[in-house]
């Protein structure tokens, strides 16, 4: 069963060997494929006083993201956190942060400022969606909403572009999310 | 039975019916799901107790041939023993990285040591389910 979560949720959480014990915690989301998949995670120590690790995790030595924690067989999952950033870099990546960035329709419509990413967990980690505040262009202006994204999004410094139908596909949780995506998605395909 | 009902039982002497010690924990191995040793307390001498060495573990006693059985642990099960091995207490973490609650007990068969259950909060999970035990937590299948 796949899961969708926020990024943000991902933060801090304990990366956790199959033998019990906490080797990292997540520091930051490396995004791979522009922006549309979770390449890695910057790691961070556990405990108070622990900074920054020289080692990255790649997704594909993650056993399982929960609710929890991050499962991973033991600490040969975690590999230098250049190699992460360079090979999630080498995908098209991004690796950069798009919170903040302002979603634009295909149409030129201001959607909104991104504020969370929203991934949908399987065998690849993917980024089907985006937290926004909302802008005027939709009904609840100010309020946080579910804005679903394409297989493939186009992505600069400023600005995230989306096809126009996305607006229709907005929710307001996670919930029903899942299906929109899928809706949205199999609307995209038909277009085409 | 269950590992709170072990605790604190006496380790008596077939040779001498005297009391040579008092159960004190029981040690893991997770990769075999078997109760490996007995850790001792109020012994004379050494605080270890091997599961080969038992004669028999009885509903109100441990029974061992001689006080010679008692003494201090191999390597392979000092590498099991303290606080980042002990099951009781510790968060039990599904392998799909959701927690399930805390570890109360644990269920084992006295016939042969084989861990058959984990009582996480108020539900028991078999014992096969078992994966790994450390310092952060005991790792179960997810179902």
């Amino acid at each position: 069963m796949s899961r969708l979560m926020r990024t943000s949720e991902i933060e801090k959480r304990p990366v956790v060997t199959m033998g019990g014990e906490d080797i990292a915690q997540i520091k930051d989301i490396v995004f791979a494929a522009s922006g549309g998949e979770v390449g890695g995670f910057t790691l961070a120590g556990r405990g108070l006083f622990s900074g920054g690790k020289k080692e990255g995790l790649p997704w594909n030595s993650v056993v399982a993201l929960g609710s929890d924690a991050v499962m991973v067989v033991d600490e040969d999952a975690l590999q230098p956190k250049q190699e992460v950033i360079d090979s999630s870099a080498a995908s098209g990546g991004s690796g950069g942060n798009v919170l903040g960035s302002q979603v634009l329709t295909d149409t030129g419509t201001d959607l909104g400022k991104v504020v969370d990413v929203i991934i949908e967990i399987g065998a690849r980690c993917d980024v089907v969606g985006y937290e926004i505040e909302a802008s005027e262009a939709l009904a609840n202006k100010g309020q946080k909403v579910l804005i679903p994204l394409p297989d493939t999004l186009a992505a600069s410094s400023e600005h995230l572009m989306v096809p126009d139908a996305a607006k229709e596909f907005v929710s307001d949780d996670l919930a029903g999310f899942g299906a929109s995506v899928d809706a949205f998605r199999s609307r995209l395909k038909g277009s085409d | 039975m269950l590992f709170s009902e072990a605790d604190g039982q006496k380790v008596v002497s077939n040779a001498t019916a005297g009391t040579v010690g008092k159960v004190h924990g029981l040690v893991v191995d997770p990769a075999s799901r078997q109760v490996v040793a007995l850790e001792l307390k109020k012994t004379d001498g050494g605080d270890t107790l091997a599961w080969e060495d038992i004669a028999a573990f009885g509903a109100d006693a441990v029974t061992v041939a001689d006080a010679e059985a008692i003494g201090e642990p191999s390597e392979a099960v000092a590498e099991l023993t303290g606080k980042d091995h002990r099951l009781v207490g510790k968060r039990a973490l599904s392998d799909g990285g959701d927690e399930l609650g805390k570890v109360k007990d644990v269920v084992f068969d006295p016939e042969n040591g084989a861990i058959t259950g984990l009582v996480v909060e108020k539900e028991e999970l078999a014992g096969e389910r078992l994966i790994g035990v450390g310092s952060y937590a005991v790792v179960v299948k997810a179902e």
